[in-house]
């Protein structure tokens, strides 16, 4: 019986209520026509709507224009390094498991320089939600390729156009071992964008959600295929995954039963380079978390604290008596 | 009428016995038949003994020594030598069968080896004697568990229902240390830290005392001190929250509902723990009213203690909440995480008053168990000699129990117990009052009956049926009420097959119900009401109680109710029964045919209700028959009704609605705006943000038509139309015109 005590319900009735102000910390430094907007917008509302405490939430972000997120957050946050927004993250959660722990990283901060700590993270299947802000360019550094830049992209470092096929995110992500969450989201169909950060808040476990962003000033056309023609974004719907609004079916008409338990066809899904894949193409709640499987029973007192640290001291103790022996 | 009829009629009727054709059976150490079987019970392989094993709270808290006999074999009895061992061990079970059941008590350990020094001196020093000893070992190594040991006896019911107790309390105890250490942890860190930033905790005496001695010479303290007593904010607690949590530490300190962990026991301060056993219910009852005080304080500082560490204690809102905390009582989910209390109580030493109190406590919805252990349930009735209760007085317990609806009741003979453990476990896990009823079959001075085979014989008898009431099981009688455990549950009484050998030395097999009067049968109180007829007078009048129980009597009976027993060297006798016994029974059966409606066999409201839908649906097709009867003859084709008209257009899906819009209004589609700004940074008096962020017109008023023309052309997912313009003056009409079209 899930009855509440009435204790349980004394505690409840003093909880407050949010509002979307209450997540809002500066006026963001992103261009004019940024899709990181879109995403501000989204999750602020999923805080609301969640009632998420402000004190109870942390932001952790890397290096670039998306990992400035943070800032215009009012909860706790953690610019990090280059990178190393996972391993922040992860340590937050593993020493305060209570909070609610977010990650902003861009396609350069988690594929390229991030990448070895992207892959462990998705096999450590700590309880995150990881954005993926993928422009698919350097923006902050002003015009860099990065490693999801389509071939040919002429920037400052590929003045020529680059050599190299991107790097799909969605499918390396997928192909690694304990995987529980895989969602793409676009920026210009916030609906859907909320519903799909809203499933990932909900999954218990690593939640990895690739969200295409257009970049005005850097890349201002290079997503616009996708936008101008709603039949080559595939929406992805499922009893079991998302479901879309009759309005937005009237306009999102090519749409694809997938259910989102099914690896191998999310593989194929994830693979296609003509349609954009939009909802939840991978979801298993039953992957083991990492701070769950290590986390330990003891209470973390001032005792256990020494005891542990003399017992590792003690290792490196020169005792008289064996001093004594030796010599002897 | 026969003469021998009519003495047997006579003595159904009066009880009377004439010694010329009936005998009594007083000391003629007569038995049921269907117990022949049982006369030596350590050479059957049963439940008994069973093995209370130490710290399990799940199903295995106690094991059948049979069980764990069986596993050890799977484990050790295979290969060329494995019907060696299978031997062995068997022996070794009957052997501790045997001395439990002469008395003996210890743990598994302690008897395997005292029956393995038995069994070994039994043997001869040979081969034999080696191998009996590799068989022994290797089966002891196999058996993982071990534990007291428990026979089936009057002290059973106490003991078991005390162990299962135990352990649900151990495991509660542990679950609750663990919270109370974690908060009592975490508002010390809160004092602490309140101190670090306090005047004191920033002192230059303070800091070189946190340096240690290493390097206390290596600092200037002095100077650090008043650096952060300048640098830092203050921000001290105010006096109260340090009053508060100070407060809430003495009382978690204090509780003794559960015992202190380990190291504060230690300390010579540390209160004695509350016991929550008791043997009557009266003290129970006063005892648990007298500690509510206490109970609701260290509640509610556990409520307190997490909003504090939580950090959403407000003392506005707050305190005065629960300034009334627990006045009207906790419920059972507040009470849940405390300790529940056991009563073990004899049905027999029971007075009016305790009666009372337990009522008081079933009625209450309080935490407390009970145990009610019946040793006897053909008491004789208090309205005279040789009357039977059969389990009435202490039947009634269980029964009014059920009716209160929010008591998780259990009642079963002691031979029944551990197949019911998982059943034990949840009574004593459920959040409310528990009731076990239990009998005991310790009433073995009437019978001269082990316990095991008594206990076993009430409730396969109906005497005694087995059943539990669990109120958390679901929302009706079929989730809630149990009654499967008794044997062949859908008929009135048990069938069991007996054979025997008649005087030819031929195989005779029959049928036999196992009745009451069977039960009644085997306890010596009761013999005045039982007449054994003499072989030779055996005639067809006598026909057995199942039998005489479904017959209506009308006037005199022609057939005399009659129970097959054996005697001690196992030759079978006929016994006819008196009146009062058949009367007894036929209650009895009452009472089972109740049960039986409780748990869903024939029950009557469903048998109605099938008879009349069967009624109707007879006289239906009878309806039907005779329509179709009447147009056959008709030879013309019968009109084609109507076709029906075309099926309703199946229901549009309800579709959005979308409000209509005329191609020369403004407006913005704005739940797909995607909030990036370009509309909101050209105008942000006319474009603005609704609650979720995303833009729509303000105003309209507030800018030029060139402002929305320029808004729809920069907005990035071309949400934007523009409408007609307002101001047929505004210049550049035409142009901005002309670049309004592809959005309208």
């Amino acid at each position: 019986m899930n009855m509440m005590s009435a204790t349980e319900c004394l505690l409840q009735m003093c909880e407050e209520n949010f509002e979307l102000e209450d997540y809002q910390s500066g006026v963001p430094r992103w261009c004019t026509g940024c899709g990181d907007n879109a995403i501000l917008a989204a999750v602020q509302r999923l805080c609301r709507d969640e009632g998420l405490r402000p004190e109870k939430t942390v932001f952790v972000s890397g290096i670039g224009c998306s990992s400035r997120f943070p800032h215009y957050m009012n909860t706790y946050g953690f610019h990090g390094i280059h990178g190393r927004a996972l391993p922040v993250a992860e340590g937050v959660k593993m020493a305060r498991p209570d909070l609610t722990v977010f990650v902003n990283t861009g396609d350069g901060d988690c594929c390229s320089i991030g990448a070895a700590h992207w892959i462990h993270a998705i096999r450590y299947n700590m309880n995150l939600t990881v954005f993926l802000h993928d422009n698919q360019i350097y923006g902050l550094t002003k015009k860099q390729a990065s490693p999801t830049s389509p071939i040919g992209t002429k920037s400052n470092t590929t003045p020529r156009g680059s050599y190299l096929e991107a790097l799909n995110p969605l499918t390396v992500t997928l192909g690694v071992q304990n995987v529980s969450f895989v969602a793409q989201a676009v920026d210009w169909i916030p609906e859907v964008l909320f519903d799909i950060v809203k499933a990932a808040y909900h999954h218990k476990g690593l939640s990895f959600v690739r969200i295409l962003q257009r970049c005005p000033e850097w890349l201002p056309k290079s997503l616009d295929p996708w936008m101008n023609d709603p039949n080559k974004v595939q929406l992805l719907n499922h009893e079991n995954g998302l479901q879309f609004s009759a309005g937005l079916s009237k306009v999102y008409k090519n749409q694809l039963q997938h259910d989102p338990s099914n690896m191998d066809r999310a593989r194929e899904i994830a693979s296609s380079t003509d349609l954009v894949p939009v909802g939840i193409l991978y979801r298993n709640p039953s992957v083991p978390c990492y701070e769950d499987l290590r986390r330990s029973d003891k209470l973390r007192t001032a005792e256990l604290t020494s005891v542990g640290l003399n017992a590792e001291l003690d290792k490196y103790t020169v005792w008289p008596q064996e001093t004594k022996e030796k010599v002897a | 009428m026969e003469a021998d009829t009519q003495a047997h009629v006579a003595f159904f009727l009066t009880g009377r016995r004439p010694s010329e054709h009936l005998d009594a059976v007083d000391g003629l150490d007569l038995r049921p038949a269907l117990f022949a079987g049982y006369r030596e019970l350590t050479q059957l392989r049963h439940d008994f003994p069973l093995v209370l094993v130490a710290d399990r709270a799940d199903k295995l808290f106690v094991q059948s020594l049979s069980g764990l006999t069986d596993s050890a074999l799977d484990v050790v009895a295979s290969g060329s030598d494995g019907e060696r061992i299978r031997k062995h061990v068997l022996q070794m079970e009957q052997e501790i069968r045997a001395l439990t059941m002469g008395g003996a008590s210890g743990t598994l350990s302690a008897l395997w080896a005292t029956a393995a020094s038995r069994l070994a001196k039994n043997k001869n020093k040979s081969a034999a004697d080696k191998s009996l000893e590799d068989s022994l070992r290797r089966a002891r190594a196999a058996v993982k568990v071990d534990g007291e040991l428990a026979n089936c006896d009057a002290a059973l019911p106490a003991r078991l229902l005390r162990h299962a107790w135990n352990a649900v309390q151990k495991q509660k105890a542990e679950a609750f240390r663990k919270d109370i250490d974690r908060l009592v942890l975490k508002l010390s860190d809160i004092l602490k830290a309140d101190f670090e930033r306090s005047a004191a905790g920033r002192s230059a005496k303070h800091l070189k005392e946190s340096v240690g001695t290493g390097y206390g010479d290596a600092f200037d303290f002095d100077a650090l001190s008043h650096l952060l007593a300048k640098a830092l904010p203050k921000d001290e607690f105010p006096e109260s929250r340090r009053r508060r949590i100070r407060e809430l530490l003495a009382v978690l300190g204090a509780q003794q509902f559960f015992p202190a962990s380990d190291a504060a026991a230690k300390k010579a301060s540390a209160a004695k723990p509350y016991s929550f056993f008791f043997d009557t219910c009266g003290d129970a009852l006063s005892t648990f009213r007298k500690r509510m005080p206490k109970l609701i304080e260290l509640a509610k500082a556990i409520a307190i203690a997490e909003l504090e560490i939580d950090g959403q204690y407000s003392e506005v809102k707050h305190d005065a909440l629960f300034e009334q905390f627990g006045a009207n009582g906790l419920d059972p989910q507040d009470l849940a995480p405390f300790p529940d209390y056991l009563v073990c109580v004899n049905a027999e030493q029971m007075q009016a008053a305790e009666h009372a109190h337990l009522m008081e406590i079933l009625s209450s919805g309080l935490p407390i168990k009970v145990l009610l252990q019946i040793d006897d349930i053909l008491e004789e009735s208090p309205n005279g000699e040789g009357n039977l209760t059969a389990g009435m007085r202490s039947r009634q317990i269980a029964n009014m129990a059920i009716g209160l609806n929010e008591v998780y009741v259990m009642q079963s003979s002691s031979s029944n117990l551990f197949r019911f453990r998982e059943r034990m476990l949840r009574g004593l896990t459920y959040r409310g009052p528990a009731l076990f009823s239990v009998f005991s079959g310790a009433s073995g001075k009437a019978s001269g009956l082990p316990p095991y085979l008594v206990s076993a014989a009430a409730m396969e008898s109906r005497a005694f049926p087995a059943f539990t009431y669990d109120p958390s099981a679901g929302p009706n009688w079929a989730s809630r009420f149990y009654l499967e455990a008794n044997s062949q549950v859908d008929l009135d009484w048990p069938i069991q097959g007996f054979a025997y050998e008649d005087e030819q030395h031929q195989r005779v097999s029959e049928d036999l119900a196992f009745t009451l009067v069977d039960f009644v049968a085997s306890d010596r109180r009761y013999a005045k009401h039982l007449a054994r007829v003499p072989r030779e007078k055996w005639n067809g009048s006598m026909i057995p109680v199942d039998e005489a129980l479904t017959r209506e009597r009308k006037g005199l009976p022609d057939k005399i109710p009659s129970v097959l027993m054996v005697d001690a060297d196992n030759v079978l006798q006929r016994v006819i029964v008196d009146a009062r016994l058949i009367r007894e029974a036929r209650r009895c059966r009452e009472m089972w045919h109740s049960l039986q409606e409780l748990g869903g066999v024939h029950n009557s409201h469903a048998e109605q209700l099938l008879a009349r839908e069967k009624k109707a649906w007879e006289d239906r097709m009878q309806q039907e028959a005779e329509a179709h009867a009447a147009v056959a003859p008709a030879t013309a084709p019968a009109v084609a009704a109507p076709a029906a008209s075309a099926a309703p257009a199946a229901a549009s899906a309800p579709v959005e609605q979308e409000p209509e819009r005329s191609s020369d209004e403004a407006y913005i589609e704005t739940a797909r705006c995607s909030t990036c700004n370009e509309c909101t940074t050209i105008n942000n008096k006319m474009f603005a943000y609704d609650r979720n962020q995303q833009a729509y017109i303000a105003d309209i008023n507030a800018g030029t038509y060139a402002q929305l023309v320029e808004a729809a052309e920069s907005c990035q997912v071309s949400v934007i139309h523009p409408g007609k313009p307002r101001n047929p003056k505004e210049p550049g009409l035409e142009e901005l015109l002309k670049r309004a079209e592809p959005f309208l």
